[in-house]
């Protein structure tokens, strides 16, 4: 009898072990990359990271059946990218434009030619889907209230790009009326912090994002992304790998509601719960995403992200994206985000305003609705010959 | 082996089995149960943390106010006066609570002469000067005892702090990276253990962070030691030691504990105070004044804006 049970008892150790085994065992766990594991086994993603070359997010129509560069192209784009002016370009002195040009190319980041044709991977034609009906509605009473604002000035009446759909008139009733949608963009008018973009309210960040740097900290159970991105702007986002449901859908924040778990060497975060006040291409609360970052070697960071909403794009799609590895040293240079402390520009564009129409109320200057505070620096300086931007 | 004890084994690994899922379950869950140390033998801060202290109101200790500003009552004295008009309309809901103190030794803050003068002064003007009410990154050591909780991701040679105030972070570096070449709001954070207590020497700070909400303030010679020792698996004693010869005559210590928040699903949320203060810093500079007035059964409030005469428009925002 008590030898039966010895070995009932040794079965059961062997099955339990097995079970227990099975279960604590990362899935996909066969051959990590050396160094590229944590001390407590997950996959090591940390480190700052940055995408260090330029690759426009959707394929340029002139590309259209190219998905890569070969180096002598890049050599080339390199070389007319470089050749060009940008915001260093003076137009005429003492304009509005010239004035908007003291933002000069110093403050680009003009980085090399990347190998791809386009960020986004899937469609595979490199192009972001159709806008749904409901969209392009959107799009279009928003870009009616943008270009009413406008109407009065200089920009509509030398039929600036920035002008395409209007037309240059007498300053419109409408600038009187309250934006059709929570406004994220700069409008044509200054009546308070309200009308101004979220970059000068210092709250540009959005969720996906493709630019700046990365710096991220793990923890058993936990990442943390912070992203030093748009001047100042940074933000910090933490994932939690506990399984959890999302928050309540009554609670919506600005980046959203992050999910994560592993799979194999890639971390997979699900995000949902954005707010209706963040604004990504036109999506706001309906936003999903779902993102995938592998570590595929010791100095390069994958990132994939597929972006869904169906209230916005007939279809779901992807952006790939390859980080490298950054040098913390080097990078110290400060990620502080501090543009809220510094934002002298807002307060200052506001009281400016009210001078200009104290100063028209008083016959003593023109109507503030003909100048133009909504526009950017146009491509006089040329044209990137990569991203048709200037 | 026999049938029977071939059915008792798979039994009893049923029940094992189950036991032990379940164990394990419950570990990754409830974060309790997390490990007391890490993969590197040091101990295990990592987590969701907040104080229950009245820190933020006032370092040094302090009996209840009838709110955060008060004005003369009927009496002269300091003890009879009554609500202000901002906080007035908000009754028991405004008062500030009482403290013990957190200030080591006898609770008084070793300032110059001409810095106890200034530190009354911020008092006398906490709604123009404190960065608090400006949604200001909060600084060191303030961070930590803010009312809202703050996560701390420890891995090895990096530990991030995010702060539910103001989406603020620091790194804490345990290797060697030199600091910033210009000052900062969060600081430099450097960290060693010194057995099992992180101690942290954060330096590179700038003048404009405030200690709490009572006027205590830092010049940018500010060098705090912080050190974060576990005294439970669910609690930190927190210490900083501040240095600022151009403010204080003699280094001076605070110290307080920092609880874990249990809630296994805990994460910190949004604080949107850059958008939520935007009225409150840019209001006064609308083309048409927006909050104007609000009234209750027995009261009404009235708010006239005003704008400040030439730099001082702009000089209220680096107070």
């Amino acid at each position: 009898m008590r030898k039966r049970l010895l070995q009932a008892l040794g079965v059961v150790g062997v099955i339990v072990a097995v079970i227990v085994l099975l279960k604590v065992a990362p899935a996909g766990s066969a051959s990590p990359a050396p160094g590229t594991r944590t001390a407590w086994g997950d996959p090591d993603l940390q480190g700052i990271w940055t995408d260090e070359y330029q690759t426009p997010l959707q394929r340029p129509a002139k590309y259209a059946t190219k998905e890569t560069f070969t180096d002598e192209e890049r050599a080339e784009l390199d070389r007319q990218r470089a050749g060009i002016l940008r915001r260093d370009q003076r137009v005429e002195i003492g304009s509005e434009r010239d004035v908007a040009g003291a933002y000069n190319a110093v403050f680009q980041s003009i980085k090399h030619t990347g190998k791809r044709t386009s960020l986004v991977v899937d469609p595979p034609d490199g192009r972001i889907p159709a806008l749904t009906a409901e969209a392009r509605q959107r799009a279009d009473t928003d870009r009616q209230f943008r270009l009413a604002l406008l109407q009065a000035t200089q920009t509509c009446k030398d039929g600036d790009a920035a002008c395409a759909g209007g037309k240059f008139g007498p300053p419109s009733p409408r600038r009187n009326e309250v934006a059709p949608f929570y406004n994220t963009g700069r409008l044509n008018r200054s009546d308070g912090p309200e009308d101004r973009s979220m970059t000068e309210r210092c709250m540009a960040a959005v969720m996906p994002d493709f630019g700046g740097y990365r710096r991220i900290v793990q923890a058993p159970g936990t990442v943390s992304i912070f992203y030093d991105v748009g001047q100042g702007q940074g933000w910090q986002r933490v994932i939690t790998l506990e399984q959890v449901p999302h928050l309540a859908s009554s609670v919506r924040q600005r980046f959203g509601d992050s999910r994560g778990h592993w799979e194999g060497n890639t971390l997979v975060v699900d995000v949902t719960n954005f707010s209706p006040k963040s604004d990504f291409m036109g999506a706001r609360e309906n936003l999903h995403l779902v993102e995938r970052w592998t570590r595929s070697d010791a100095k390069t960071l994958e990132y994939t992200v597929t972006i869904e909403d169906p209230t916005t794009w007939t279809k779901s799609w992807t952006v790939k994206q390859e980080m490298n590895r950054q040098d913390d040293q080097a990078n110290r240079v400060y990620y502080e985000p501090r543009c809220h402390e510094g934002n002298y520009g807002l307060p200052a564009l506001l009281s400016g305003m009210r001078a200009d129409e104290a100063a028209f109320a008083a016959g003593k200057g023109p109507d503030p609705a003909t100048k133009d505070t909504a526009t950017d620096f146009g491509t006089e300086g040329g044209v990137d010959a990569l991203t048709g931007g200037g | 082996m026999s049938r029977r004890s071939l059915i008792a084994a798979v039994l009893i690994t049923a029940v094992v089995t189950a036991i032990v899922s379940v164990s394990m379950t419950t570990r990754l869950a409830g974060q309790s149960t997390r490990p007391a140390r890490t993969a590197d033998g040091k101990p295990n801060i990592s987590g969701v943390w907040q104080v229950n202290n009245e820190a933020n109101w006032d370092l040094q200790p302090h009996e209840a106010r009838a709110g955060a500003v008060t004005q003369r009552g009927i009496y002269g004295y300091a003890y009879a006066q009554v609500p202000a008009a901002p906080v007035l309309a908000l009754g028991a809901a405004g008062i500030v609570p009482g403290s013990i103190g957190v200030v080591q030794g006898d609770g008084q803050i070793p300032y110059t002469a001409d810095a106890a003068k200034r530190k009354a002064d911020n008092a006398a003007h906490w709604i123009d000067r404190d960065p608090e009410l400006k949604c200001y990154l909060p600084g060191i050591p303030r961070a930590t005892y803010m009312p809202q909780p703050f996560q701390i991701v420890q891995s090895g040679n990096k530990i991030q702090m995010i702060y539910t105030f103001s989406n603020a972070a620091r790194t804490i570096h345990l290797d060697t990276v030199a600091g910033p070449p210009d000052d900062t709001w969060m600081g430099h954070s450097v960290g060693r253990w010194d057995g099992d207590t992180l101690v942290v020497d954060v330096t590179h700070f700038n003048d404009k962070t405030w200690l709490d909400r009572a006027g205590n303030f830092h010049s940018d010679a500010l060098h705090v030691t912080e050190r974060f020792t576990p005294v439970s698996s669910d609690a930190l004693r927190y210490e900083a030691t501040i240095e600022d010869p151009k403010v204080f005559t003699r280094p001076w210590t605070i110290a307080m504990p920092v609880y874990r928040r249990l809630e296994p699903n805990i994460q910190l949320l949004d604080y949107p105070c850059i958008d939520f203060t935007e009225e409150f810093m840019y209001g006064h500079l609308r083309k048409q004044q927006l909050v104007k007035h609000w009234e209750s059964d027995t009261m009404a409030v009235d708010i006239t804006r005003k704008v400040p005469p030439g730099e001082q428009l702009f000089d209220w925002y680096g107070k």
